[in-house]
């Protein structure tokens, strides 16, 4: 493929064309009570060319690779159709041409591991939250694997081939009392080999007591509370409600919320640091060079408060006038790349927890994270579970405690940052433009926030 | 050599499922053109029943005789298949081809995208507007080893617009979207309005009104209800013992005023198909009646699981979603059709004296959803004071559970269903006993 695609690609009519080809090995388990609900091992290929003419992009996406030279004209010929529609031209942003490889370290491969094996590994940890407690009636464990092999080629020289693992482990009890159903979970992804879902059986148990203990939960009260977010819902906070409104690509026709959204604006205390990193040693959220082929470059978003990054494509860091990040990446062959994050941290702060529950009349301690969705400045997301913090000592559980409100009014409202810092991978994954699941990973130390609301009854 | 054939050489059973994709996508971003796309994809899968085990594998671009392995190999590991496919027979025909969306070029959804764009920065100058416009026709065809084939060709037409608002302090977002199967029902100045519409009434932003006031969830909302009870009435479920409906067959579960149906036999409807992707005929399954709960739905597997009759509900991806080739069949609704009750909405909005109107949420799905619980940030909603739309909420969060408010809560079924997020057709529903949060 290395050689058509290199030649096709320079020989493309129009200003810029790019070809991705994937050929990807998947492989998944899935386990449900007592029933495999899938079990597959497979492969599939496929690619995309992106043209751009006039300012315009034509897209084509296909399976067959003898079709690559009929689908390169096929997309010079809709980037053509596209450009006599459009008035503001898209231009790409300068980048070095590159001829890299990499691969991404499995300490164990993926595709030699034998699928008995895989299936073994999902039905001990299901046995184990089945036979936890007699109250769990149901799980689902979920493990999934993938080894994307991408090449990659532009009409300016650059040629990079990558090989990116990814390893995730869903491990869910779903516990029922008098009609009442409760779920816990543990969420993990890693970028790596097999020997990354081994040893989870501590996970396993601690998914299967909570699903119990939540059954006698009180559901949370509804209100405005100060909050201490754990490390896993910080960082899915910081990802959801702030990192997706740096993504220059939503300001790129915005004027106002250009302005919203000025470098060197302050966003927050002294102490608060929000950094994506495109690469971190075993980040489930890596990516060497982004699916424009621009190395990774580590950004800042906040810097002692204060906004000084965004994160970029070619064609958003020429607009705004910033250099490109390597934030633009596509989720599958199918797609065409997006601005998207990576690694995402709020960095460590001065604190410690026993620090940040003094004073706290009353509170709540939320805990990981069910689900988190923005629109904007609003955002949402759903604790797995939570407590209730009661002069200053953690109490009851509380389950139902979902968290809501403006990210710009919450970022100010951050009083402390913690010490205890962790980054995480989890088995799902990022959505946008309806791109879904990429991998990428959170993180956060525990983080102290006055005034939230809480939804509850 | 076919697939099919190779598989039956090594299998005791195959079902081959195939399905080709063209499609041609349109993408405004800021009021501009920004992209034209095409697509072509052959997607295949497999299921294979070997050694009395059941074997799943599915690829794009992958050799026929590597996706035959794949299966084979899963078989090796998998469990007993509690069911035998089925042989394929000739059902009724719910039409889901228009040629004339076949026939839809670039330039005609370029020319509807700008159309639309201009309508809205006619009255509204300062917003941002974004619209994705995609035609699609897919071929599926579905053969199995007990014989017989089902082949047919669906046409999908989609239009989404969307406006940012922003103001110092205020960032706003509202859209609106409609998937059809048919180019006569695509209604483009019907969108806009709609989008319009939203704009004027929320050009206010108000406080909601606190405690648990009345609720209008028009139907762009009413999923909000409804996701929870995709999960209840799955066969699956049910056998799992995840549905809180589990057992209740026959039981006056929800308001006397709610009927839900799975209709799959609605011609040109949003999921409209004449067979599963099982290659069952679709048909309709009366879910709940005057709020008695009648039937679950079921896939092969489930159905064989729960010794009960498959019914034509095995279908790949989500609830409201058009599942892909990698998905193996699971239950899911065709469409979920709640039947209109009386009043339009203007009258529904005079007759309330203080009350929420929700028409987007952002966070649909999560939480705990199996036991019926959503919670909810509004994007887009209003607030009804002595009969009117006086503005919009801001920073406001809907919490209940399904079950319970469409049991105790339910106080109105609209007179005017809409289609809905690709398959549901509801109309407005006021309800109560939804706790409302905002500062």
């Amino acid at each position: 493929m290395e050689g058509t695609v290199r030649e096709l690609v320079r020989r493309s009519r129009a200003d810029y064309t790019e070809v991705r080809w994937e050929e990807v090995f998947r492989s998944r388990v899935v386990f449900q009570r007592d029933q495999l609900l899938a079990l597959e091992a497979t492969e599939e290929r496929g690619g995309i060319v992106r043209a751009l003419v006039n300012g315009a992009w034509g897209l084509a996406v296909f399976t067959h690779p003898e079709e690559l030279p009929k689908k390169i004209e096929e997309a010079v010929q809709l980037a053509r159709t596209a450009s006599r529609h459009a008035r503001d031209r898209v231009a790409l942003a300068e980048v070095a041409p590159v001829e890299d490889r990499y691969q991404g370290r499995m300490g164990r491969d993926i595709r030699g591991v034998p699928l008995e094996e895989k299936r073994k590994l999902v039905e001990a940890y299901n046995r184990i939250i089945l036979e936890f407690h007699p109250a769990i009636v149901s799980s689902s464990v979920r493990y999934a694997d993938s080894l994307r092999r991408v090449i990659y080629a532009n009409s300016e020289g650059t040629y990079i081939e990558q090989e990116v693992p990814d390893v995730t482990l869903m491990l869910a009890a779903v516990a029922r009392k008098n009609g009442d159903v409760q779920q816990g979970f543990e969420s993990l992804g890693f970028a790596g080999g097999f020997e990354l879902a081994l040893g989870h059986e501590e996970k396993a148990r601690a998914a299967a007591q909570r699903a119990v203990d939540l059954l006698s939960a009180k559901p949370v009260k509804g209100g405005r509370y100060t909050v201490i977010l754990d490390q896993d819902l910080a960082g899915v906070f910081i990802h959801e409600a702030f990192g997706h409104i740096c993504e220059a690509d939503f300001l790129l026709r915005n004027e106002p919320m250009r302005r919203v959204m000025t470098l060197g604006k302050r966003f927050g205390v002294e102490t608060l640091n929000v950094v994506d990193d495109g690469f971190i040693p075993g980040a489930r959220g890596n990516c060497p060079y982004d699916d424009e082929g621009v190395p990774r470059r580590r950004v800042y978003l906040i810097r002692e408060g204060v906004l000084t990054g965004l994160l970029h494509s070619r064609a958003t860091a020429k607009k705004l006038g910033a250099p490109p990040t390597g934030n633009a990446r596509a989720v599958s062959w199918e797609h065409e790349p997006i601005v998207r994050m990576r690694n995402t941290f709020i960095e460590p702060g001065p604190h410690t927890f026993e620090e940040m529950l003094e004073g706290i009349e009353y509170g709540i301690y939320a805990c990981g994270a069910f689900g988190g969705q923005t629109e904007f400045e609003q955002f949402t997301f759903s604790a797995a579970y939570g407590y209730e913090i009661v002069r200053g000592k953690i109490g009851a559980m509380v389950r139902d405690v979902v968290l809501t409100g403006n990210v710009f009014h919450t970022l100010r409202n951050i009083e402390m940052i913690g010490k205890d810092f962790q980054l995480k991978g989890s088995a799902g994954g990022c959505g946008k433009g309806g791109q879904w699941p990429l991998p990428i990973t959170t993180g956060a130390p525990h983080v102290r926030v006055r005034d939230v609301i809480v939804g509850g009854r | 050599m076919d697939i099919l054939e190779l598989a039956q050489t090594r299998a005791e059973a195959a079902e081959l499922y195939e399905a080709h994709t063209e499609a041609l996508s349109v993408v405004f971003h800021g009021g501009e053109v920004e992209k034209v796309g095409s697509e072509s994809i052959l997607g295949r899968a497999l299921r294979v029943v070997a050694g009395g085990r059941l074997g799943f594998a599915s690829t794009a671009g992958g050799a026929p005789e590597a996706l035959v392995e794949a299966a084979l190999a899963a078989a090796r590991h998998g469990d007993p298949a509690p069911f035998r496919f089925p042989p394929l027979r000739e059902g009724p025909k719910v039409e889901a081809f228009d040629p004339a969306v076949a026939r839809v070029a670039a330039e005609d959804l370029l020319a509807w995208g700008e159309e639309a764009v201009r309508a809205v920065q006619r009255e509204f100058p300062e917003v941002v507007v974004n619209a994705y416009l995609s035609r699609t026709t897919t071929e599926v065809v579905i053969r199995n080893t007990a014989g017989g084939e089902r082949r047919e060709k669906r046409t999908a037409l989609a239009f989404t617009l969307g406006v940012e608002r922003v103001r110092e302090g205020d960032i706003w977002l509202v859209y609106e979207s409609q998937s059809v199967r048919r180019l006569a029902d695509l209604r483009r100045e019907g969108l806009v309005e709609k989008v319009l519409q939203k704009l004027r009434w929320g050009a206010e932003v108000v406080p909601p009104p606190a405690g648990k006031p009345p609720v209008l969830f028009l139907p762009s909302a009413v999923p909000v209800l409804l996701l929870p009870l995709t999960h209840g009435f799955s066969g699956l479920a049910v056998f799992l013992g995840t549905s809180p409906l589990r057992g209740r067959l026959g039981e006056k579960a929800f308001a006397a005023a709610f009927t839900l149906v799975d209709d799959g036999l609605i011609p040109f409807g949003p999921r409209a198909r004449s067979f599963d992707d099982e290659g069952l005929p679709v048909g309709r399954l009366p879910l709940v009646e005057e709020g008695v709960v009648r039937n679950f739905f079921y896939d092969l597997r489930a159905a064989a699981l729960s010794g009960a009759e498959p019914t034509g509900n095995g279908l790949r991806g989500g609830p409201f979603g058009e599942g892909g080739f990698r998905a193996p069949p699971g239950p899911a609704p065709r469409h979920l059709v709640i039947p209109p009750g009386e009043g339009a909405l203007e009258e529904l909005i005079r007759d309330t004296k203080e009350g929420l109107i929700v028409s987007e949420v952002i966070g649909l799905g999560q939480g705990n959803i199996q036991s019926g619980a959503f919670s909810n940030n509004v994007s887009v909603g209003f607030v009804v004071r002595d009969g009117r739309v006086v503005g919009r909420v801001k920073n406001t969060m809907i919490f209940g559970n399904a079950y319970e408010v469409l049991r105790e809560g339910l106080r109105a079924v609209g007179g005017e269903a809409e289609w809905v997020g690709g398959g549901l057709f509801a109309p407005p529903l006021l309800v109560e006993g939804v706790s409302v949060v905002g500062r």
